[in-house]
């Protein structure tokens, strides 16, 4: 491979800057989507478990309709599919106040929460039907068993697939770029632009994109062995 | 130690794989082109009209056509036998990375030669000379680059006009889309006001448009975007073959022919070839 690598354009110039925003927009479109996606998650998640078959149909729908369509085309669908749906005047506020940022939150937070919903029944199914029995016949409603016992458990079982979950959403949050969201990968190509060094400029996001992920990860651990009930679920290995 | 080694061993693996790509034995593009038979160049499937697929779903466009043309027969002649053209799709992005990875070997789209492009690669005599200017829908008031201030404008990202829309409108508010279609949807639909890109390009969207006459093409040229066909680096003799092709294209008139064909009143983007270019590209033939 004839080509001479300028680590220098990493730290010359606006690529630093660049970089910095594009992480905080990263951050920030992750952060929203993934606050949507998981009160989404958990009530879709938690609609499909009731014993009361409209609501089971009501997200059931959402879930496989949300999850079977692939991300970029719920980019396009919120970007350019919404907006004339929309009365003028707020169409026009919107446009004016990042149109673009709140497109791909809703996309990202609402396919995720498909996803998650799922992770959500998962785990709210491993739990033992007897726990759910049990709460129901100290006298707790519906709403209490799954407010008060079902979901905090599930919610402890499913830490591991909704850290994958996680960072996925984290790492789609890159399509966002195909509507002019300004994020990493966004920036990435920005710093190509400018210094026709593609390589390095992608080597960057490579590794900040492995740095948050890998921060989330740790982070997740942490939560599991914190929240872990002891002599109710697996012993979570200290390592 | 064994869990030390579980450790290393994805590390050392990693380091062998990235060491092994940078030690596959140096070939130049010549001897690739003569030992495979097969130049393999990277261009638009969505820039009209220097490569596009078009309604009979065949992949065309001026750029194209130049390779095929003008220059596979100077380097069909250097290799003494027939050359096979094969085309992938590159993009503002892909297009320095396919060529540094050899997965392409010659870019022949829509790509402007800069000094800072050129430090990454190396580019053939300008084959043909555009500027940035503005499509609208008919009625806007946006006129030129002045008039963007505060303006709601999409630009193409990976392109030299926001740069330069940044630098010298910093009120405008950019948005960026990595393709053409996308960023006319957003003008189509309203989300912007107008967007910017290569007079050429715009002219070639307008004219692909369900309806043509609906959008202008506004603004003097606010850039000087002189297209080239980019190669790796330091070949030379590639270089010069490629140059060769262009040139003789030019000084023969066949060039003009395949410029007429394409941006000639009847061609797909009607594009009069000024007198001040044309003088321009033939003043870029050195004698043989």
């Amino acid at each position: 491979m004839n080509y001479q690598f300028n680590w220098g354009i990493l730290w010359t110039g606006q690529s630093g800057a660049w970089l910095l925003q594009g992480v905080i927009t990263t951050l920030q479109l992750t952060l929203l989507a993934w606050c949507l996606a998981v009160i989404l998650g958990i009530v879709a998640g938690a609609f499909r478990t009731l014993p009361f078959a409209p609501l089971r149909w009501l997200s059931s729908s959402y879930v496989e309709f949300f999850r079977n369509v692939p991300l970029l085309v719920w980019m396009f669908f919120w970007y350019f599919g919404v907006p004339p749906l929309l009365p003028q005047a707020v169409q026009d506020w919107l446009f004016d106040h990042g149109a673009e940022f709140w497109a791909g939150m809703f996309a990202l937070g609402v396919y995720h929460g498909a996803r998650f919903s799922e992770v959500i029944r998962a785990g709210i199914q491993s739990i033992p039907r007897n726990q759910y029995e049990s709460a129901v016949s100290t006298g707790l409603t519906i709403p209490q068993t799954y407010r008060l016992i079902i979901v905090p458990i599930a919610l402890r079982l499913i830490i591991p697939p909704a850290t994958n979950e996680s960072l996925n959403l984290l790492k789609n949050s890159s399509v966002a770029l195909t509507i002019g969201v300004a994020e990493l990968t966004f920036q990435t190509r920005q710093i190509e632009t400018y210094t026709a060094k593609a390589l390095e400029a992608l080597t960057a996001g490579t590794v900040i994109y492995l740095i948050l992920c890998l921060g989330l990860a740790v982070l997740a651990s942490r939560l599991e062995r914190r929240f872990a009930i002891p002599g109710m679920i697996v012993q979570v290995k200290a390592d | 130690m064994k869990s030390n080694c579980r450790r290393t061993l994805p590390v050392i693996l990693l380091i062998v794989l990235i060491g092994l790509s940078g030690s596959a034995k140096a070939e130049t593009t010549l001897e690739k082109i003569a030992r495979t038979g097969t130049i393999t160049i990277g261009t638009r499937t969505g820039s009209p009209p220097f490569g596009y697929v078009n309604k009979n779903n065949d992949w065309v466009g001026f750029s194209i056509e130049l390779v095929e043309s003008a220059i596979a027969p100077v380097l069909s002649k250097k290799i003494g036998k027939q050359l096979k053209i094969d085309k992938k799709e590159s993009t503002p992005q892909t297009r320095i990375p396919l060529l540094s990875s050899n997965a392409v070997d010659l870019i022949a789209e829509t790509m402007t030669d800069t000094q800072s492009r050129r430090e990454s690669v190396d580019f053939s005599i300008t084959y043909f000379v555009t500027g940035a200017q503005f499509l609208v829908k008919k009625g806007n008031a946006i006129n030129g680059l002045k008039a963007t201030a505060g303006k709601r404008i999409a630009a193409q990202q990976g392109s030299t006009n926001a740069r330069i829309i940044r630098e010298r409108v910093p009120t405008a508010k950019l948005v960026e889309f990595p393709d053409q279609p996308a960023a006319f949807q957003a003008l189509a639909q309203g989300q912007v006001q107008a967007y910017t890109n290569d007079g050429i390009q715009l002219a070639g969207l307008k004219a692909k448009a369900p309806k043509p006459d609906e959008w202008l093409v506004v603004g003097e040229f606010y850039s000087y975007e002189p297209y080239g066909m980019a190669m790796r680096k330091n070949e030379s003799d590639f270089r010069h073959a490629v140059n060769v092709g262009l040139m003789d294209a030019i000084e023969s008139g066949r060039y003009f022919e395949i410029y007429e064909k394409w941006f000639g009143q009847k061609g797909e983007v009607p594009y009069p070839l000024s007198a001040e270019t044309k003088r321009f590209l033939q003043m870029q033939v050195v004698p043989k």
